[in-house]
């Protein structure tokens, strides 16, 4: 099957900044460095947070539960190698600040040994049951790995009332720097493939699309040829999908893939669409396959200030300290070091945040390429954010509504439609922090509606 | 290794673009129609651009210390206000007139309501029309281009000389259509010159080229949008089509309205002002069309032979409330409540 490598599939708005993939995308994936503690933090995922199961001095299994739910939307954690419980305590969160974690001694060296799965000729998904894979996902303690956190299983979980006939695999990796799906592409191909056809199955989905961007035809090829290896080519399409940011944004890649549009406010079970991320798909096949829990994942440590950047494996609760000086530590420059990518990812200060199960990098930026909120000018209403804006929002309208606590104001320019991909504080030429303020303000307005503790 | 580590929102990264870069590049846009005002009026242009731009920056200087606010001339938008301020004045205006109406757009038209980004109306055009209020013979007295009479004499109002040395080509057609000449030999005869700028008229809107010149430079480096020039231009071709071709003894060519006057110094230069514009790409089209339509409704039904002034006052006026029926509708449709 000959492959368009250019594609225009795409969204309206959006940016283009620049790539920075050539940092890592040519390192393999190497194992991460043997730490003596862990720490998993009990809330890796959207949805109610854990309670441990395990006490301090207890012995733990590589693999062990040590945190679990009774809610519905949550996911177990499980610990990454055996050990001793040190403590149970209060630990640095790259999202909600601090939250409860497990922290794990090592027993011996724990350099990760990376996965080594190959998709045998007569593998045939109808052996598992949608219930089987559901239970082994969770299980397994997944969840979308791309970021956001959703358990998973929530989302392929099959529902007579929303048919779910579409499964897209987002490997888009839209985000500058970022290049862990975009090595998993390569070196796990059947894994995730295995992963996809997986959750296809379960979902009840009988079509599933791996939407790739159009700056990775390595990628783009290795897949396809890859599923017309194995067969697979009549219902699990690759489709190249136009380089631009936030491609890689489930409502976005939706719109340029199949052309629909999820309604504001819903979610894409409402059309039918189930959107994974490819480490998510590779997470399956091994939890449903292989019956592991995730307790490893691949962290790209980039960025210009990091002194060796690569692509590695690691155990979930590694340190950022201690990965940070495996790759030789920072050069001088250092100016903000990130868990994710430029344009969404957080800024820490405590280095001894913990990878989770969302972290797909750890960016450090020097101090030329972050940007000057301190330049901020007034706003000149220029209106660059709404022609890019992906949501077409009024970013500037929202952003100055919270500014000046105008709540009715930012709700009635749709504040709760924004995906927060960061797009209109990129472009915006006064150096407003547009999508800092909306993101505040939908804080407090969450505050408001009790949703959310103080 | 980790003291200089600091924390802020994402995205953490940036376009390299800034308010100063937009403004500089206004500038440079703008450099054509300067070269073609030193060219068409030697010194005169020069010297009055270079008087409108100081007393707009010590304006502004002066506005901040009394405001005890920052310096922010170097934001470049009081040497944007006061060259278009400057482009759109005769070249043979007195100095002290230029200085008073620099000082009245920085102070009344822009810092009086908080400084850059926070203004209804253009300082350009609040500054000029404060002088046609205010000065009414010295804004309507022209010279003639330099390279037609090198001597530069000036033509009142009143006075009515032959095609090629006349007051402005709009002006003349005025007085043609009243005493029933035949505007349409008058249009033809005029619009070569009115193309390259050797009219009489506003120091930097004589010269098509050098404007269209400076127009395209914005449109490639994305500094304007497209939308409002071209909604200016089309509304304002379309409606002087009409009535051209209803009449066109007594109407002049469309062509001929597009090349002369403030229109294209209007759609590329004051109408773009992104503060007074609005925001949504709805509201864009249609301030573009109010603009363009005001500007022909003033030029061919209204006592003035020049509308784009007031065309851009009246249309930054109604600004807000375009903007208000423009929210954009979010991608996925409006929610259900």
């Amino acid at each position: 099957m000959p492959i368009n490598l250019k594609s225009r599939l795409s969204f309206r708005g959006g940016v283009h900044p620049p790539q920075c993939k050539v940092l890592t995308q040519d390192k393999e994936i190497l194992p991460g460095p043997s730490i003596k503690e862990a720490v998993i933090l009990l809330s890796q995922h959207t949805g109610a947070i854990c309670q441990p199961l395990v006490n301090k001095g207890d012995t733990v299994q590589a693999g062990q539960k040590i945190g679990d739910s009774e809610a519905f939307v949550s996911a177990p954690v499980h610990a990454p190698f055996a050990g001793k419980v040190k403590e149970i305590s209060l630990q640095s969160h790259p999202v909600i600040g601090r939250c409860l974690a497990v922290v794990i001694e090592a027993a011996q060296d724990t350099t990760p040994r990376p996965p080594f799965f190959k998709l045998s000729p007569d593998f045939d998904e109808n052996t598992y049951s949608p219930e089987q894979i559901c239970d082994a996902v969770r299980r397994a303690g997944i969840v979308g790995m791309g970021g956001a956190g959703f358990p998973t299983r929530v989302k392929i979980e099959p529902n007579p009332q929303l048919p779910k006939h579409t499964l897209l695999i987002n490997s888009c990796e839209c985000e500058p720097y970022i290049t862990c799906d975009y090595r998993i592409m390569l070196e796990w191909t059947d894994q995730i493939i295995a992963g996809a056809i997986l959750a296809g199955r379960a979902a009840g989905s009988s079509n599933v699309y791996f939407a790739i961007e159009d700056n990775k035809p390595l990628a783009i090829e290795t897949i396809s040829t890859a599923l017309e290896k194995h067969g697979r080519s009549n219902n699990t399409k690759v489709v190249p999908v136009k380089t631009k940011y936030p491609q890689g944004g489930e409502r976005q890649l939706i719109r340029a893939v199949l052309n629909k549009q999820v309604p504001t406010g819903g979610i894409p079970p409402v059309i039918g669409v189930v959107v994974l991320n490819v480490a998510t798909a590779a997470a399956i096949a091994d939890a449903v396959i292989n019956n592991n829990p995730l307790i490893h994942r691949v962290v790209t440590v980039t960025g210009e200030a990091v002194s060796n950047p690569g692509n590695f494996y690691v155990p979930i609760g590694t340190p950022i300290e201690d990965l940070l000086n495996f790759c030789g530590g920072l050069t001088r420059q250092a100016a903000r070091v990130i868990i994710g990518g430029p344009m969404m990812g957080i800024a820490i200060a405590d280095m001894k945040t913990p990878v989770t199960k969302t972290t797909g990098a750890i960016t450090v930026l020097s101090q030329e390429q972050i940007s000057r909120a301190e330049l901020q000018t007034p706003c000149i209403h220029c209106g660059r954010c709404l022609k890019i804006c992906p949501e077409r929002l009024n970013p500037t309208k929202i952003a100055h509504a919270v500014k000046n606590y105008f709540w009715d104001v930012a709700q009635n320019y749709y504040i709760s439609a924004c995906i927060e991909c960061g797009c209109c504080s990129y472009i915006c030429p006064a150096h407003i922090e547009l999508t800092g303020y909306i993101k505040t303000g939908k804080v407090f307005l969450a505050r408001q509606k009790k949703k959310m503790p103080a | 290794m980790f003291s200089n580590i600091t924390v802020a929102p994402a995205p953490h990264i940036d376009e390299r673009l800034s308010t100063r870069r937009i403004m500089a590049d206004v500038v440079i846009a703008l450099l054509p129609a300067m070269v073609a005002a030193g060219y068409y009026f030697r010194v005169y242009g020069l010297v009055l651009i270079i008087v409108c731009v100081a007393w707009s920056m010590a304006t502004e200087w002066v506005c901040n210390l009394l405001r005890k606010k920052p310096n922010s001339l170097t934001d470049y938008s009081a040497v944007v206000t006061g060259i278009i301020l400057a482009l759109s004045l005769p070249p043979a205006l007195p100095l002290w007139a230029a200085a008073i109406g620099s000082i009245f757009a920085i102070s009344i038209g822009k810092m009086v309501f908080g400084g850059l980004g926070a203004n209804i109306f253009n300082p350009a055009m609040v500054g000029r029309a404060f002088l046609t209020a205010s000065f009414g013979l010295l804004m309507t007295t022209w010279t003639v281009p330099a390279t037609i009479d090198p001597q530069m004499s000036t033509i009142g109002p009143a006075k009515m000389l032959d095609a090629r040395t006349q007051a402005t080509p709009l002006a003349w057609s005025k007085t043609a259509i009243k005493k029933e000449l035949n505007a349409k030999v008058y249009a033809k005869e005029q619009i070569t010159p009115a193309f390259t700028g050797e009219v009489g008229g506003c120091t930097g809107e004589t010269s098509a080229i050098a404007l269209l010149l400076g127009g395209l430079y914005l449109l490639l480096k994305r500094t304007i949008d497209p939308r409002i020039p071209l909604a200016v231009l089309l509304s304002a071709f379309i409606f002087a089509s009409i009535f051209y071709f209803l009449n066109p003894d007594s109407y002049v060519n469309p062509f001929f309205h597009l090349t002369t006057g403030g229109l294209l110094l209007g759609a590329f230069f004051i109408a773009t002002d992104p503060v007074t514009a609005p925001l949504t790409i709805k509201g864009k089209w249609i301030f573009g069309v109010i603009i363009g339509t005001l500007t022909m409704l003033i030029r061919i039904a209204g006592e003035y032979p020049e509308g784009v002034m007031y065309a851009v006052l009246l249309g930054n006026s109604v600004r807000p409330l375009i903007d208000r029926f423009c929210t954009p509708i979010p991608a996925g449709g409006k929610p259900r409540a």
